[in-house]
């Protein structure tokens, strides 16, 4: 036992007692800031200081308590000192502060308060130390951190997770996570314990706000039971406790329908759901076949034994938000309890991929963008997520591509285990053009754009998604990367190693001739959209976005008598659904129609929840069989130019078993440029030679002289 | 459909036809005992040549209703419209010898007149009116939909104006939460109060129904003054919106001047077709009994 | 606060889709417009149609001679096989006759051909030249050659000079006479000099004005009211036109002259005066004759033995004096059987009509002196000579244009052989055609 005086009070305290605690044992109360009584201490902020009679002032939360200590906690000495350095770190502090603002207890501003510090002498630091918005739950302004460390303290001795730790020297420094990255973008598993420790609003809750998932709110405690959630801070749960909801099924309730808009992911507990996709696997289709010479169009759906279009994509499986994908003839699959969906809905807000109904009883978590974050990095789920995928999904995705389908089973056993999943976020770099490509990629989630630099911006040649794959030059071991990969949104990707994959060409020499095939194509694909692209922007083009496109329908104002013979002929072909609107900007004396403009940049592909919208290697976009209707293009387009065609089409009605009813089905469409007759429509049936579909650089060098006499056709 | 260069190959097909026929015509006139008229074999010919020209004249209007049919381009029979049309004019006053006796056929050459003579207009509208619309409505829509436009434009300015003065036929004045401007700026009461009354007074019914004679708005420069007015009574934050609602006037009046000269583009028409569809049909009655008598 | 943007996408979504499957406005009222004068038109025609009125197909007003068959269109326009009713032919032949021009013509033109009616209120026999001129300005024949001209298209283009005074033509007529001697100034007749105006002896008939040379007796004029064809004008004859100064004396003991008649007559007249004189003289049986100074070299005359050989002697003077003084003066005579019988006077041969292809109608050009057409005979002292005028003098007015004479074909010619006609006998009731 140790025997020292506190403020005039003798007291008793065991060996190895800090200064701190021995005054807190008896009830003298000396304020802190870095310290926190479940951290190791640290004795960087210094407010808590006391006077021990030595030559300077001495931290008492790192200061163990001597026999005979004669302290002092609150002589003129020692409040001067605390003051001054209360007032010096209140001088760079932006109060109110968030968490000041949130809650009130910023416990800096507090000291402040309580010592009477109201405004600094000192001004404020100039350069700013900026804030941190990348993590979904946590934020974090480093404008406030006062570098008390306690964070740093939270995620290594409380949670052993190794994030946190400081930057910089002196004046520069801070903290950062990993290897100074954005937080988002770091191995942080958002389990809340720095935000929990953190004084100031340096850290502080992202709360989701007003969204109020109905059902069953969850306990913290039952939530916590479970295995991926035990790493996660009970503040922090409870904090977030609207986020995740337990929903209960019964048998043939729809959990969600296709094409619907939501936020969410589901997670199963107990029982079965199935998954299907209810839209006819068909294409709208310009039937011409009646038509000749004096037919009338009409547009159908045309599944793929019906008409089979050039550049069609054969796949056998359909690649939705959800574990596994459905199989092209018989679009329905099961989901069992420990699986995931709807992931891609939950991260990136796009619209739910498929529709899922109760095959028996369910009950499943339902939960928010925050949660499922948290519980994705937490790397128990993350490996029975991964294990899942490889089981069931992986299969499919790798004999979907191309060169890999005729791999024997054996093969894919092998490759299965050998494959690494990865994962990437929002403007991630995945490879550069010129790199030296070593790794061949399967997209599990997500979208990939694949583009390449071009004069005056990048031509997108792609948007991968789900079951997408890229790289396959990566694989022969040889050459350099022929364009830059990049992640929209929350990406996650097979990866397979080039070496790893020579051992089993090794094995299986056949490979070896289809990969030499594939990349081939490939080459010859870029080499041709490389043709077909333009090369030279023009100014006067960006304002408008005209030189995103690569054909342009323009009517000529002077000619056009504005007699709507357009739209009624690209009605007629297309069953009554014009393709084509006679507004939009001008430019000079033309104006610029609403109708498909075969972008550079095609953002419509973006987002598609079951990739069903891409592109040729000539310029049209082609929208294949099993697009759910959603809209999602529609509203991407910035121009306006996809409108939904609604087809009607018998399905079992629901109501009454055995019985057939007439539902709407959309499917998304846009102008084909009349393909499969010699001449766009719009521009055959125009009586005053004013409308034109035209190349926007030649176009362009035309606007000041008529473009009349040089018909444009195609 | 301008007449420009393009048209050169038409033109100088239908003067060369011009030409032939005026010559066949004459020695014809010259040598038929009787003198030219519809009865004789020449006469007849003219007649079922220029009647064939005025039906395939008539039939563009067939054409533009199905017009993705693959029977040449709505283009080449606009053009064959207008200069065969001329030329049917031409024909058919050679099968008649210029001569105009008789019910029926003083009844169709009158038609046939009024019908060539506003197919000429309507050329030349079309000719130069496209140019006037371009140039005087910049902020041109589609005519069918300017009552649909225009509630939208309607609706905007509503919000435009609750977004200063609030709710507009409550007492309330004060503006709505999700403009944030308006909540940061001290606006006098009374102004706001000024403000709504000219916006239900002047403003609303304008937009209400701009085509309403002696609308202040309607004319440009009172717009401007009106508005000018309006902004020095309000502060400056909210001269945005201000500009938005004169900018949302001038819309207004551009769409009233797209009616007006839509009507112009389009006016003729109402002349043009009727009259020729009679004049085809009873084109047909007068073929039918002339051979028959 | 935002501005107001205008994107591509803003301006799209403001359009409802399917603005163009309705028709508002200008359209709608065209097609209502259209749909209008159409039915307006045939109601119209159907109007007349249930009335049984073919009114509005008239093809113009009808010649002025067919007014009364007005709007009685069945009386042309008769049905016939299919659901043709034309005008034919036959409708035409159930009133007039049209016999065909020359039975070796190529072709026979339809009435309609030439004769186009509802053309107004003119004269349907006043054909146009090309009616004519479809044959005739190439005038083929169905067989042999055609002695006519073989292109004829106008009066005052191609047409040939009149058959009468091409070359080789002159006047046939046996009658000498000339016509300068007689239209002199100082003309001696039977009071002294005279001068002949052309009226003296050529008038249209139907005057009745007496001839100031003939010696008939009163002129009997014409009945009131009776239509008279003064086409042409009365042929030239003694008793009216030459009488007065050409008397036929034939001996100082009379002063009447023989009949203008055959030589036999003449004789047997002379016989008889003779006879008859010196039975009432025979005393002046041997009274011998000076001879007639007309006659200088008759050979001295025996006195006469008895009253046969005195006629006989007076009857050969006389012979003389007629055969080669009187009647020579104007006539040819022939002696057929020797020069002691009685000569053969050659037929007169007057050309009745000078131009018989056409017709010429003085009183038309009654207003004309005869000088101005006829200035030839001012100056004619040949017989032969054809002193009708030539084509040239009658185109000073008849020509094409404005401001000059009918010249087209019909005016002197006609197509209808009418020598060829055929009797038309009238089937129509006066109700019919009246009602």
């Amino acid at each position: 036992m140790i025997d020292l005086t506190i403020d005039g009070m003798h007291v008793s305290v065991p060996d190895g007692t800090s200064v701190f605690d021995a005054a807190r044992m008896h009830g003298i109360p000396i304020p802190t800031l870095c310290h926190q009584q479940n951290e190791t201490p640290v004795g960087v902020c210094r407010v808590c200081v006391v006077d021990v009679g030595g030559r300077v002032l001495t931290a008492s939360c790192v200061r163990p308590a001597e026999n005979n200590m004669v302290v002092s906690t609150n002589s003129d000495k020692v409040v001067r000192a605390r003051r001054t350095l209360v007032e010096l770190l209140m001088a760079d502090h932006p109060s109110p502060c968030a968490r000041q603002r949130q809650s009130n207890d910023c416990e800096l501003e507090t000291l402040a308060r309580a010592e009477g510090v109201t405004q600094p002498r000192f001004p404020r630091r100039l350069s700013p130390r900026g804030q941190d918005n990348s993590s979904l739950v946590i934020a974090v302004d480093h404008e406030a951190c006062i570098l008390c460390d306690r964070c740093i303290r939270g995620c290594d001795e409380i949670r052993h997770n190794d994030v946190l730790g400081r930057r910089g020297k002196g004046f520069m420094a801070g903290i950062a996570f990993d290897y100074n990255l954005p937080m988002g973008n770091s191995s942080c598993v958002s389990c809340g314990e720095c935000m929990v420790s953190c004084p100031t609003g340096a850290l502080t809750n992202k709360s989701v706000v007003k969204t109020v998932l109905p059902g069953e709110p969850v306990d913290v405690e039952e939530l916590q039971a479970l295995t991926y959630f035990q790493k996660v801070s009970g503040t922090f749960l409870e904090l977030n406790k609207n986020a995740v909801v337990r929903r209960h099924y019964r048998k043939g309730d729809i959990v969600c329908r296709e094409g619907e808009y939501g936020s969410t992911a589901f997670y199963i507990i107990e029982g079965q759901a199935e998954v299907f996709l209810s839209t006819p696997m068909a294409h709208a289709k310009t039937d011409s076949r009646s038509g000749g010479f004096l037919g009338k169009l009409t547009s159908r759906l045309m599944g793929r034994q019906q008409e089979r279009r050039s550049e069609e994509e054969q796949r056998a499986s359909i690649p939705i938000d959800a574990p596994v994908d459905l199989p092209y003839d018989h679009p329905v699959a099961t989901l069992g309890p420990g699986d995931l969906f709807g992931e891609m809905t939950c991260m990136s807000l796009y619209p739910r991929s498929a529709t899922v109904r109760a095959a028996t009883d369910c009950v499943m978590f339902e939960m928010l963008r925050n949660v499922l974050d948290i519980i994705q990095r937490n790397k128990t789920l993350k490996a029975q997520l991964d294990a899942n995928y490889r089981k069931r999904a992986l299969d499919d995705h790798l004999r979907s591509v191309p060169m890999f389908a005729s791999l024997s089973q054996e093969f894919i056993e092998e490759l299965r285990d050998k494959v690494e999943l990865v994962r990437y976020t929002k403007g991630d770099v995945i490879c550069r053009q010129g790199d030296i490509a070593d790794s061949f990629y399967l997209i599990r989630l997500g979208f990939v754009k694949v583009s390449e630099p071009h004069p005056g911006g990048e031509l997108v040649l792609a948007y991968l998604g789900r079951g997408g794959y890229f790289g396959e030059i990566g694989l022969l071991g040889e050459g350099r990367r022929t364009a830059t990969c990049a992640a929209l949104d929350h990406v996650e990707l097979v990866r397979i190693h080039a070496e790893e994959f020579h051992q089993m060409v090794a094995q299986f020499p056949v490979i070896r001739r289809s990969l030499e095939t594939a990349v081939h194509e490939r080459q010859e694909q870029n080499r041709q959209r490389l043709e077909t692209a333009t090369s030279t922007p023009l100014d006067a083009f960006l304002t408008q976005g005209l030189m995103e496109a690569q054909s342009l329908l323009v009517m000529d104002l002077e000619r056009c008598t504005r007699c709507d013979a357009c739209v009624r002929a690209c009605a007629d072909a297309h069953d009554g659904v014009t393709r084509l609107i006679r507004e939009g900007q001008r430019f000079d004396k033309y104006l610029v129609a609403t109708s498909c403009r075969h972008c550079r940049d095609p953002l419509c592909m973006v987002g598609c929840p079951v990739g069903s919208i891409r592109r040729r290697n000539s310029l049209e976009v082609i929208i294949e069989n099993w697009c759910i209707g959603c809209g999602l293009c529609a509203k991407n387009c910035p121009y306006g130019n996809i409108n939904m065609h609604p087809f009607t089409v018998m399905e079992d009605d629901p109501m009454s078993a055995g019985r057939q009813m007439a539902v709407i089905k959309q499917k998304a469409t846009s102008c084909d440029l009349c393909t499969d007759l010699a001449e766009p429509s719009c521009v055959y049936a125009c009586p005053h030679d004013a409308a034109h579909r035209v190349e926007p650089n030649e176009f362009f060098r035309w606007v000041g002289t008529p473009l009349a006499g040089e018909s444009r056709r195609a | 459909m301008r007449i420009d260069r393009t048209q050169r190959p038409w033109i100088i097909a239908t003067v060369l036809l011009a030409v032939v026929n005026t010559i066949a015509y004459i020695v014809y006139a010259l040598e038929t005992p009787g003198g030219p008229r519809g009865g004789t074999a020449m006469g007849l010919a003219f007649g079922i040549v220029g009647y064939g020209m005025m039906l395939y004249a008539g039939l563009l209007g067939a054409r533009k209703k199905v017009p993705t049919w693959r029977i040449g381009r709505a283009q080449t029979w606009m053009r064959g419209h207008l200069w065969l049309g001329l030329l049917s004019l031409l024909l058919i006053l050679f099968h008649g010898g210029f001569a105009f006796r008789g019910p029926l056929t003083l009844v169709l050459m009158v038609l046939f007149f009024i019908v060539i003579g506003s197919g000429i207009l309507g050329a030349a509208v079309q000719h130069y009116v496209p140019n006037l619309m371009t140039s005087q409505v910049p902020l041109e829509t589609i005519y069918e939909e300017i009552p649909h436009v225009r509630a939208q434009l309607r609706e905007e300015a509503d919000q435009l104006a609750r977004s200063i003065c609030g709710s507009l036929d409550g007492a309330a004045l004060e503006p709505e939460a999700a403009t944030a401007v308006a909540t940061l700026v001290e606006i006098e009461q009374e102004d706001r109060a000024r403000f709504r009354e000219v916006y239900l007074r002047k403003v609303r019914p304008y937009l209400a129904n701009p085509e309403a004679a002696g609308g202040e708005l309607a004319d440009a420069r009172r717009a401007g003054e009106l508005f000018q007015s309006l902004r020095c009574l309000l502060a400056a934050p909210v001269h945005s919106v201000l500009n938005d609602l004169e900018n949302l006037c001038d819309e207004e009046r551009q769409l009233s001047r797209q009616i007006h000269i839509y009507h112009w583009l389009h006016g003729w028409l109402l002349v043009h077709v009727p009259l020729s569809i009679a004049l085809l049909v009873l084109g047909g009655v007068h073929a039918v009994m002339a051979l028959r008598y | 606060m935002a501005g107001r943007t205008r994107t591509t996408k803003k301006l799209a979504q403001r359009i409802n889709l399917n603005y163009f499957k309705t028709l508002h406005g200008i359209p709608r009222w065209r097609r209502i417009l259209s749909a209008v004068f159409t039915l307006a038109g045939l109601a119209w025609l159907g109007w007349y149609a249930v009335a049984g009125s073919a009114k509005p197909y008239n093809a113009g007003p009808l010649a002025h001679s067919h007014a009364l068959l007005g709007h009685k269109c069945g009386a042309c326009h008769v049905s016939q096989a299919s659901y043709r009713q034309s005008a034919t032919d036959q409708a035409c032949l159930a009133c007039h006759d049209g016999p065909i021009h020359h039975a070796n013509q190529v072709f026979t033109p339809s009435c309609t051909n030439c004769h186009v009616e509802h053309q107004g209120s003119l004269r349907l026999a006043s054909t146009a030249d090309s009616g004519c001129t479809q044959c005739h300005a190439n005038l083929k024949t169905r067989e042999g050659q055609t002695k006519f001209v073989t292109d004829i298209s106008s009066f005052d283009g191609n047409h040939p000079e009149f058959a009468a005074l091409r070359p080789g033509q002159s006047d046939p007529g046996t009658i000498k006479f000339n016509h300068k001697v007689h239209l002199k100034k100082d003309l001696r007749g039977p009071n002294g000099t005279v001068q002949l105006k052309c009226a003296d002896c050529h008038r249209p008939p139907g005057s009745n004005e007496s001839w100031p040379f003939g010696t008939t007796g009163a002129v009997v004029a014409p009945a009131s009211f009776t239509p008279i064809d003064r086409s042409y004008m009365e042929p030239v004859d003694y008793q009216k036109h030459c009488s007065a100064c050409h008397t036929l004396q034939f001996d100082r003991r009379f002063s009447e002259s023989v009949p203008h008649k055959e030589p036999k007559v003449v004789y047997d007249f002379v016989v008889a005066k003779l006879t008859a004189y010196i039975a009432e003289h025979p005393n002046e049986i041997p009274l011998v004759d000076e001879p007639d100074r007309r006659l200088p070299t008759r050979p001295p005359q025996r006195p006469a033995r008895n009253a046969a050989e005195w006629v006989q002697q007076r009857l050969g003077d006389a012979q003389l004096l007629l055969w080669q003084k009187a009647c020579k003066e104007c006539h040819s005579l022939t002696y057929p059987n020797g020069p002691d019988a009685l000569p053969v006077v050659a037929k007169a041969e007057i050309t009745a009509r000078w131009l018989p292809h056409a017709s010429f109608d003085h009183e038309a050009h009654q207003m004309v002196s005869c000088a101005s057409c006829h200035a030839k005979a001012n100056n004619s002292q040949e017989t032969a000579d054809v002193l009708v005028p030539g084509i040239q003098n009658c185109r000073q007015c008849h020509r094409s244009g404005a401001d000059a004479a009918e010249a087209r074909c019909f005016e002197c010619h006609t197509y209808h052989d009418w020598s060829k006609g055929k009797l038309v006998v009238g089937k129509f009731t006066v109700s019919q055609l009246a009602n």
